[in-house]
């Protein structure tokens, strides 16, 4: 995409993610072309949509999207995507003795599909099945955000569609792509945070002056945008050459930089931001599920440190 | 020690061309001590380096004709460093010291002042120092009493600079001075390009924590500066050294970010694996390499001809907190080197475990960075 494209597109997403969540942002994409833009510029197609999606604190199904086209490419119109259970990315799927085991999570549209693509592991060997949705059985998740909207899916069906192949390096491609997606929405979420924060450090008044000018308040809400920079400069760094490792740090550090922004303005804002009255616990809900959705930042960071050791050699620098 | 072509405009060209010339000539650019060496040592070989670089064309790329340069990107600045960072060759806070001055020179002396001192500074000839801070005045640089009054001579510079980093070896000074009254903060303040060797300049050094004395105080009592050495205008100095910060917080971190790397994978090798954490260490990981994410973009905005500003103190802020964790991880993995080896590696932990402590001093302190983002990225207005 030229950058005026660029502009004009971000512009429709945020609209879209700004106005509907759930199935109708679903159809918004669908009718903004967002699939055609995945296949053609992942990097815009992804950042954009998911920051703005994470700003509006809206939800779709543009995960399994991500994760399937990168899978199967198109795997066409009426297929959702069986996300692996929270805190992981374990294929969602085992196969024994010729029947499937499906344990995993799934964005709410996936009812709206007659299908479903389940990546499921045989020993070592790993297939793309597609089962029917009807098939599966699906649980709304209420947990810690029940505005998500995400479906806990289980089942045990009769393996009877032929499976496609799929390498682990073509998985480890797809969750490295589908975390970079989670961690911009984190970054977006990070940043409408901050902006709360400092939209009430400016306007909330004590002792006679913007709480803004203490220091105590200044300080903790420049840590905050140094804390979002990282994320940002991590995922530009994973852009260049997403490979498992460097999304895999990416995920990381969005995923604590979201729970330090969580922090320090859950502090700002006070008892207004513990209010169910003001938006900022939406965020806060939902940056501690993106955290642990693909993995969490402390997980993700103990199996780096754990190579590292084991190899005795850091990963390869980014070059200039 | 030539036969390779220097490409200024080219990076992917410029970087094998020079890993080739490097490895070709390491035992030449080796230095003669082991371990971090004396500061006199790291001067020697820093200049030595510095001579042998700009001889062969690799130490005058990405700087401009006008001065002795090659011309072509910043970038090929950038890599040099982290080349020579990456190979121990030397100590990257000395040899980035050109890459904060320099470009105030080029920018503010005369054309001809410029272009006859600037090839000095680059070719390792001369050493350049930076008075700016003061006993009175550390963060609040706009409060600076170092006093310049016209006469028909010049400037006459009395008063005192501290903290003035390698100014013992220096030819030269980047001075900030008083030329208006104290009221008037930032608006009364002009730089002077101030020759160390001018009568009643008296440099005292100061040994610091981490071994070494690499600032020191500078006394100045009725010192004689030609109006032909003024930068910029007069009254103009807050602009100067607002326009030279930046330039301390880009190329100089990336060649900073190339040195931690380095430390850290040798900690790493060297450790014994129980002493590493492995949460801990994945972190540090990820802070280090998020830092130089961060300030490679910085090197992409500068080679494309973008001003530097207040967004630079995020780079600062990631630098203090990416080195002190690389070496607080460094002083629990390599406990026994850092605190009771005596042989030269170890001395050489330590003391850079010492100075990793001033990461977040030096430069405009980690307070005076979140009061600039604060302020300049954040809106958010003053702080009283």
């Amino acid at each position: 995409m030229d950058p005026e494209d660029l502009v004009l597109f971000e512009r429709s997403l945020g609209d879209a993610a700004g106005r509907a969540t759930g199935s109708g942002l679903d159809a918004a994409l669908d009718q903004l072309g967002w699939r055609d833009a995945l296949a053609d510029d992942p990097s815009a197609a992804v950042s954009l949509l998911f920051e703005q999606q994470g700003a509006a604190g809206t939800t779709s199904s543009a995960l399994g999207l991500v994760l399937a086209d990168a899978l199967v490419g198109n795997a066409g119109p009426g297929t959702g995507t069986v996300l692996p259970a929270i805190g992981g990315c374990t294929p969602p799927g085992t196969v024994v003795a010729g029947r499937l085991r499906v344990r995993g999570l799934a964005p709410a549209g996936l009812v709206d599909q007659p299908s479903a693509l389940v990546v499921a592991s045989s020993g070592a060997d790993l297939a793309a099945v597609t089962v029917p949705t009807a098939s599966l059985g699906l649980r709304a998740i209420g947990g810690v955000d029940p505005e998500l909207g995400l479906l806990e899916v289980t089942g045990d069906v009769d393996r009877t569609r032929p499976a496609r192949a799929v390498s682990p390096a073509t998985w480890a491609a797809a969750v490295a792509l589908a975390r970079l997606a989670v961690a911009h929405e984190l970054v977006g979420a990070s940043r409408a945070m901050l902006g709360l924060a400092c939209d009430h450090a400016r306007g909330r008044l004590q002792f006679g002056r913007p709480i803004a000018s203490f220091q105590a308040v200044r300080h903790r809400l420049a840590e905050t945008q140094v804390a979002i920079s990282t994320a940002e400069a991590m995922l530009d760094a994973a852009w260049l050459d997403t490979t498992p490792e460097r999304s895999a740090m990416a995920k990381a550090v969005a995923g604590r930089q979201a729970r330090t922004t969580a922090r320090h303005c859950q502090q700002v804002l006070a008892g207004m931001g513990f209010t169910v009255e003001h938006p900022f616990h939406r965020y806060v809900r939902r940056s501690l599920v993106l955290d642990a959705l693909l993995g969490t930042a402390a997980s993700l960071t103990t199996s780096l440190g754990a190579e590292l050791i084991d190899r005795r050699q850091l990963p390869p620098l980014l070059p200039l | 020690m030539t036969g390779v072509e220097v490409v200024a405009d080219d990076l992917v060209e410029f970087r094998a061309s020079l890993d080739t010339w490097l490895d070709a000539n390491g035992a030449v650019l080796a230095p003669g001590y082991e371990g971090a060496g004396e500061l006199d040592q790291q001067m020697d070989q820093l200049a030595k380096v510095k001579a042998l670089l700009f001889d062969a064309g690799w130490g005058r790329a990405g700087w401009p004709e006008r001065v002795g340069g090659l011309g072509g990107s910043t970038l090929t600045r950038a890599y040099l460093g982290e080349a020579l960072a990456a190979r121990d060759l030397v100590e990257p806070g000395l040899f980035s010291m050109t890459e904060v001055l320099a470009p105030t020179v080029i920018e503010y002396a005369a054309p001809a002042l410029a272009a006859s001192v600037v090839p000095a500074l680059l070719r390792g000839d001369e050493t350049w120092c930076q008075g700016f801070s003061e006993p009175d005045t550390g963060s609040n640089l706009a409060a600076l009493a170092c006093r310049a009054v016209r006469t028909d001579d010049g400037w006459r510079v009395t008063g005192e600079k501290l903290w003035t980093s390698l100014a013992q070896y220096a030819d030269r000074c980047v001075l900030l001075v008083r030329t208006g009254t104290t009221e008037s903060a930032h608006r009364g303040i002009t730089a002077l390009f101030v020759d160390m060797d001018s009568p009643g300049i008296t440099v005292r050094p100061i040994g610091t924590m981490h071994g070494g004395a690499e600032f020191s105080e500078l006394f100045l009592d009725d010192v004689v500066v030609p109006f032909s050495r003024t930068l910029g205008d007069e009254g103009a100095g807050w602009t100067v050294a607002m326009d030279l910060l930046p330039y301390e917080r880009s190329t100089s971190l990336w060649h900073r970010a190339a040195f931690l790397h380095r430390r850290l994978q040798e900690a790493l090798e060297s450790a014994p694996p129980e002493a590493l954490d492995p949460s801990r260490l994945g972190e540090v990981t990820e802070l280090l390499y998020a830092f130089r994410a961060r300030s490679r973009g910085t090197q992409h905005r500068m080679a494309d001809g973008d001003r530097l500003g207040p967004e630079t103190s995020i780079d600062k802020v990631l630098l203090a907190t990416a080195e002190q964790a690389v070496f607080d991880l460094v002083a629990d993995a390599l406990a026994p080197e850092v605190t009771t080896g005596d042989d030269p590696r170890s001395r050489r932990w330590r003391s850079e475990y010492l100075y990793s402590r001033a990461a977040s001093i030096y430069g405009g302190s980690a307070e005076i960075q979140r009061n600039i983002i604060a302020r300049r990225l954040l809106d958010l207005g003053d702080d009283r």
